[in-house]
């Protein structure tokens, strides 16, 4: 398993309540990139700008790369642009909602 | 704006005014059910009836929905509260002083002056509070536009209402007393909580179906026309014109109808397939609504507006505006204790959905007991049977009862 996949994979644990769907399956995570030895960078959105649930969303992807030992320093970044829309969901996160 | 700058507001601010509501709305009812005569007979102007209507639009409604901005505006103009210790504050001023206006209406009216003040106060701390976190939002919207409209239209209510209070007290203003009373309902019920529930709906609704890819552009068209309608339906009951009035509910009707249209676009939209049944109870209110207005117009044009329009504005408070509310609520407060109590943890351990807070599937009995015993109260005070008002209110209080135990069962989860 590649580093990308070991993060995309630990992240599939942090969930969106509202939808009961984790935030790879949902299309959340724009893009993970290691820019230096031991640290791990990840963009990322939410459904909706102002998502009520930011905060923890965020805190939760930050942990769960943390947890991970192959990193001591992690960077998570939100940005609303470009803007979620389904089609960035992954088949089985689309399956979860029902199309 | 910062996108990793939070914006959630201390829990505990929204909740005071939730848990106080839901004591106001249960008292209210049951005052209600204590003046089943006076109501049969016809006689709504009655300290009883004055307190319990304002028990349950200032308590319940009106704290309510103070509660829910608490918690949407941070999340529907991306702007953290102006300041959460003032927000406290003006929980404790306006409780005091809707509680105590109650008391009074009912016990002491032509001193009810002072309480009302009290309350005015802790209303214009809310309107305070607003104006200073609208003015931290760095985009404006059509969303600002609705509110920051309903949050005037509140200002307005108020002042009129303690106007009347005054011209009753000195005889001031005695020949307008009936256009400024009039106004006084409209500017509460179609302006503040109307426009209010429009600007979060256009938040809400995308949010709980998860649409995207929708226009806003009807919007721009739901505005000018209901907000021309009240302006022009409040110019007739000073001038005392029928077709005016009639203009005005026109309006009204047409602005709710483009309102009803764009939700029904952006519901188009959606990604989720399954809707829950409280949020589907809050998308059947807005069509009562529309059917209300469509009623209120059709009446104006045939000459009976004055003989229904106490029926109207009832149904109009219950199916449209309490239904919004409620619906709402069911999906605002599990979301609340959610994030108070797992938001930390989320990604550390197994929390549950927000669906697992709250039995959704449970909330259709609440639902069909409230509609069920709104449209009997209705019905028993246009036909004046007293025995069905006493088993439709019974049934409504039942179904209050458990609303409210849905919700604070959630603090259990």
């Amino acid at each position: 398993m590649s580093l990308k996949e070991t993060v995309l994979s630990n992240l599939k644990r942090v969930m969106d309540p509202e939808l009961n769907i984790n935030v790879v399956d949902l299309g959340l995570i724009y893009d993970v990139t290691f820019p230096e030895e031991g640290a791990v960078s990840v963009i990322m959105t939410l459904t909706t700008p102002g998502c009520p649930l930011h905060d923890s969303i965020t805190s939760g992807v930050r942990y769960c790369l943390e947890e991970l030992e192959e990193f001591s320093k992690v960077d998570v970044e939100l940005v609303w642009e470009p803007a979620w829309t389904p089609e960035k969901m992954t088949p089985d996160g689309l399956r979860q909602i029902g199309r | 704006m910062n996108p990793s700058a939070g914006n959630e507001t201390n829990i505990k601010l929204p909740f005071s005014f939730i848990f106080l509501s839901m004591l106001s709305l249960i008292a209210s009812q049951v005052l209600l059910l204590m003046h089943g005569d006076f109501l049969i007979d016809g006689q709504f102007r009655i300290p009883g009836i004055w307190s319990a209507a304002h028990l349950f639009i200032l308590g319940w409604a009106l704290m309510i929905a103070m509660g829910a901005m608490y918690q949407l505006v941070p999340v529907a103009f991306l702007t953290p509260i102006w300041n959460e210790k003032f927000g406290f504050a003006q929980f404790g001023v306006t409780a005091i002083g809707t509680l105590s206006f109650a008391h009074f209406l009912y016990h002491d009216p032509q001193n009810a002056l002072i309480p009302g003040i009290i309350t005015l106060i802790g209303i214009l701390m809310f309107l305070f509070q607003m104006l200073m976190t609208l003015r931290k939002q760095a985009k404006p919207n059509i969303l600002t536009l609705f509110v920051g409209t309903a949050l005037v239209c509140l200002f307005l209510t108020i002042g009129l209402g303690i106007f009347m209070l005054y011209s009753m007290q000195s005889g001031a203003g005695a020949s307008y007393y009936l256009s400024i009373f009039k106004s006084h309902l409209l500017l509460g019920m179609a302006g503040w909580f109307t426009l209010l529930i429009f600007g979060f709906s256009y938040k809400m609704v995308p949010m709980f179906s998860l649409s995207h890819g929708y226009s806003m552009k009807p919007a721009q068209f739901v505005y000018p026309f209901y907000a021309g309608g009240l302006l022009v339906t409040i110019i007739s009951f000073f001038i005392d014109s029928p077709i005016m009035l009639t203009l005005g509910l026109l309006l009204q009707l047409i602005g709710f109808s483009i309102f009803i249209y764009h939700i029904s676009l952006i519901l188009k939209k959606r990604v989720k397939k399954k809707l829950d049944r409280s949020f589907t109870f809050a998308l059947i209110a807005i069509l009562s609504g529309g059917i209300i207005h469509l009623a209120a117009f059709i009446s104006a044009l045939i000459g009976s507006f004055s003989k229904i329009v106490g029926p109207l504005l009832f149904m109009y408070l219950f199916l449209w505006i309490a239904f919004s509310i409620i619906g709402y609520l069911y999906k605002i407060v599990p979301f609340l204790w959610w994030t108070a109590k797992y938001s930390k943890v989320i990604g550390k351990k197994d929390v549950p959905a927000l669906k697992d807070m709250v039995n959704d599937r449970a909330s259709t009995p609440v639902f069909i007991g409230l509609v069920i015993g709104i449209v009997g109260v209705a019905i028993s005070l246009f036909i004046g049977s007293k025995m069905l008002f006493i088993i439709s209110q019974l049934l409504f209080i039942l179904a209050c009862v458990m609303f409210c135990f849905a919700i604070i069962k959630v603090i259990t989860k």
